[in-house]
């Protein structure tokens, strides 16, 4: 009997795709032969705009990017115009940024988990994750009166102190975030089905991950022992004990268990620094009107996502000649045509989850 | 005292009614039955109602969150609100599908729910059609409802439903099996596929305490025939969207909704005949009452357990019905007839 | 023991089941704001503003136009603000640098509306409407 394949349109509009990502499935049955990640739906061409705006204005849009990890990308960006102007942050800045870079990676880390297993169907362990996610937001709110787009780090250090009560607040949650990750151990980790469902599916070598130039979790997920923060620290991270959870098969329940530990590791870094956290200014003496020197530079950080970079250059004009920025999310999101093949339909949606593109980043 | 059941009276007044119109005691059954129908699909509508407000305010609870709670005392008219919505939608039928066979869909699929509920025992004297084969009509004609996936699928010319239909025709083909093979544990011990006989029967010891193993496999396989959620490859939201319901809108699609729950009641309803002891219960309650209750509780522990697991994949869930649930359902009925075997030996 | 998981996971949610609900019953019960909240509107105060124009010129995404006239002393003065709250970012700039710190969040975020017309707000008319409903309120109070 002669079959024939057939190609299927997963997205732009459909449930699982994360955003507005479409995937063109080419299936045979209900195995895939070919995935072909179809991206831009979501272009803003924020590197273009980026042109046009004083440093000052460039700097919200960084938390347009990847809008999970919105601190993150703040932080890396402050650290590259910083860089090239040589401005020394205030020490109680710093802290301040590591908490809440780590804080919004616990948070990114949570949707990555939530959305992932409701992809697999346990809807419960989604809005678990979310309700929990909330406490955070709640903390960002307290401190810069958003919970999405913060545009609370600057450069030269973070725009306003954090509020009276706010350190306490940030221990209650720490405190709680041991229980939450019992749930999620408990009701998630421990579920045969979900096991069944990621275990062995889509296994990543470490050759390929690194061919592929996939980092953070994908490329941790497959044993190699890469972090930013540990192979180059940036601003205090080499202060900090904390371990990298490296995987060892590569497959996507490794990709999901080393979020998991990360999300820990997360929170053990911002005990540490709650604990060493100095009384002190929180913003440098920088120029109203800022004018990097002529140069270029590049600087990467470790987003939720993997490496994050930023590649400037500057004319020496108040407006940035050209930024560019590395998305680790759209690197990673290679992978997805070869982790695909072979597997069924269904498989597509937990591959795509681990991977854990976000559109606001993957398309700029 | 079953005559002081108050719905056996109204049954006996209704048919002194028409016994005084209608010519004949054959004409008089016939009005009777049409009776039942009506009493039947009514359940149907009210119950679906209530049932996914049940649900809704399960998958809240469950979700730490309050399900509906805006429209009514604790949102008790929600789903009114809904059905108006969707009775009053646009009727929409998309380019290119095939006419007839997406327009009955839905109503092909309606049809079993409705006719399962002739054997269901409410109470004593209480089955609408008191069949002496009940349990084998059950098990036919659930399966039609395959059929009505299918077509479904098919007719909505949309490569997501196609792939919907087809998963629905494996996973309910396949889980036919092991759900007849649990059964046959029950049918064993009574000698009877009388609905009613096999309630009679259990006015001693449930079947739950002598079947055990037939009720986690009818659990799950009855989970699987009416798709729902570890095995609701059918629908598969974050794959193939809806599944065969993806093209349909307004009240169309509510016609799935409303099968759903209407097969979700009556797979409910023949666990607890089969295991949980229908109608006996203590008797300040009357035994409908009983009946209706078991046979919510079975209704929450398959929204709860909805709640909390992912879904299987589609290999997984073939894996699981011929690898384990066939194997262990075959060996259940050999364990129970050595046990039947041995009690007739011991001079039971 | 397989299965296991299954039975923890059921008695996650039974637990979760009678526990105390996360759900905000929002238009009855607001939410409390935070004091750095940033939501709602601007709200100028016109008469501290002396028209500098700083505010539309950190705008990244200029969602802020004013228009300034000369008055016969050859002061500058502010003759038309307009807040566009459909581009605008949130992101505080035009607030902190504003020199006379005259504009503010003013918290009211819900102003949903059915054109893209109602994002366009007119601050000198909504801070002198706001200043006349306070006239007539003092008013009544003081009859």
């Amino acid at each position: 009997m002669r079959t024939q394949t057939y190609e299927l349109n997963m997205g732009p509009q459909h449930p699982s795709t994360h955003g507005v990502l479409r995937v063109i499935l080419e299936l045979d049955g209900e195995t895939v032969i070919r995935a072909k990640p179809v991206v831009g739906y979501l272009h803003r061409g924020i590197e273009k705009i980026c042109e046009s705006k004083s440093y000052p204005q460039v700097l919200p849009y960084a938390d347009r990017l990847d809008y999970l990890h919105s601190m993150g990308n703040a932080l890396g960006l402050c650290q590259t115009v910083e860089k090239l102007m040589g401005v020394e942050v205030p020490e109680r800045a710093e802290y301040i940024r590591v908490i809440m870079a780590e804080l919004s990676r616990i948070a990114s880390h949570q949707i990555f988990l939530g959305s992932l297993v409701g992809e697999c169907g346990a809807l419960t362990g989604f809005v678990f994750a979310i309700r929990d996610r909330e406490r955070i937001l709640d903390l960002f709110d307290m401190a810069c009166g958003a919970r999405m787009t913060f545009h609370y780090i600057r450069y030269g250090g973070v725009v306003q102190d954090l509020p009276e009560g706010w350190v306490e607040a940030c221990r209650k949650f720490l405190d709680d975030f041991d229980g939450m990750m019992e749930t999620y151990r408990n009701l998630l980790v421990g579920n045969e089905i979900l096991q069944a469902r990621l275990k062995g599916i889509a296994v990543l070598s470490a050759e390929r991950a690194l061919a592929m130039s996939a980092s953070g979790g994908v490329l941790r997920a497959s044993g190699v022992n890469y972090d930013v923060r540990k192979a180059e620290p940036y601003g205090i991270y080499n202060r900090f004990d904390f371990d990298v959870p490296l995987g060892t098969v590569g497959d996507s329940w490794d990709r999901m268990m080393v979020r998991l530990g990360e999300m820990e590791q997360a929170a053990r870094i911002v005990r540490q620094a709650l604990d060493q956290m100095p009384e002190g200014p929180v913003m440098a003496k920088v120029p109203k009107l800022i004018k990097p020197p002529p140069g270029e530079i590049y600087h990467h950080v470790e987003n939720s996502k993997g490496d994050l970079g930023y590649y400037l250059v500057s004319d020496g004009s108040p407006k940035p000649y050209r930024l560019h920025v590395r998305r680790p999310a759209f690197v990673n999101l290679q992978l997805l045509d070869e982790l695909c093949r072979g597997y069924l339909l269904a498989d597509v949606v937990p591959i795509l989850g681990t991977l854990d593109p976000v559109l606001g980043e993957v398309d700029c | 005292m079953p005559n002081d059941d108050i719905l056996l009276r109204i049954g006996a007044s209704l048919r002194e009614l028409f016994a005084g119109v209608l010519p004949g005691p054959d004409a008089v059954d016939v009005a009777m039955y049409f009776v039942a129908l009506i009493a039947c699909v009514a359940l149907i509508f009210t119950n679906a109602v209530i049932l996914i407000l049940a649900e809704r305010k399960v998958a809240g609870f469950m979700q730490s969150r309050l399900g509906p709670h805006r429209l009514g005392p604790y949102g008790m008219f929600q789903t009114v609100a809904d059905v108006i919505k969707l009775l009053t939608k646009e009727d929409y039928r998309p380019q290119g599908v095939d006419k007839w066979v997406w327009a009955m869909a839905p109503v092909v699929l309606f049809v079993p729910p409705v006719m399962v509920y002739a054997v269901l025992p409410f109470g004593k004297n209480l089955v609408p059609v008191d069949l002496n084969i009940g349990i084998f009509y059950f098990v036919a004609v659930s399966s039609v409802a395959t059929i009505a996936f299918l077509m479904a699928g098919w007719g909505s010319n949309n490569k997501y439903s196609v792939i919907g239909g087809m998963r629905a025709v494996a996973q309910m083909v396949s889980y036919e099996i092991p759900l007849v093979f649990s059964i046959l544990g029950v049918v064993m011990l009574t000698g009877s596929l009388q609905t009613s006989v096999i309630v009679e029967k259990q006015s001693g010891i449930w079947f739950i305490l002598l079947q055990p193993v037939a009720f986690v496999i009818y659990l799950i396989a009855a989970a699987a025939e009416t798709n729902r959620m570890p095995f609701d490859l059918v629908e598969g939201e974050s794959e193939i969207i809806a599944g065969p319901f993806t093209e349909y809108s307004g009240m169309r699609w509510a016609m799935f909704f409303l099968a759903e729950y209407a097969s979700l009641f009556a797979v409910s309803a023949i666990a607890s005949t089969l295991f949980l002891g229908g109608w006996h219960g203590p008797s300040f309650l009357p035994g409908w009452v009983w009946f209706l209750g078991k046979t919510y509780v079975m209704i929450f522990v398959f929204m709860w357990v909805r709640w909390t697991f992912p879904r299987l994949r589609v290999d997984q869930l073939m894996a699981l019905c011929w690898k384990y649930l066939i194997p262990v359902s075959l060996a259940n009925i050999l364990i129970t007839g050595i046990g039947i075997f041995a009690y007739r030996a011991m001079g039971g | 023991m397989y299965g296991k998981g299954l039975l923890t996971g059921l008695g996650i949610t039974l637990r979760e089941f009678f526990r105390k609900k996360a759900t905000e019953r929002y238009p009855e019960v607001r939410p409390k704001l935070t004091e750095r909240f940033r939501g709602g509107k601007l709200a100028l105060e016109p008469e501290k503003c002396i028209a500098c124009g700083l505010c539309s010129l950190n705008c990244p995404n200029g969602s802020i136009r004013l228009v300034t006239v000369k008055d016969e002393a050859g002061k500058r003065k502010l003759s038309e603000y307009e807040y566009d709250a459909g581009a605008c970012m949130y992101c505080n700039l035009c607030i902190e640098n504003c020199p006379q710190k005259c504009i503010r969040w003013d918290k009211k975020f819900d102003f949903a509306g059915y054109d893209r017309k109602h994002l366009i707000i007119d601050c000198i008319a909504v801070a002198n409407a706001k200043k006349a409903a306070e006239r007539e309120g003092g008013a009544e109070t003081h009859e």
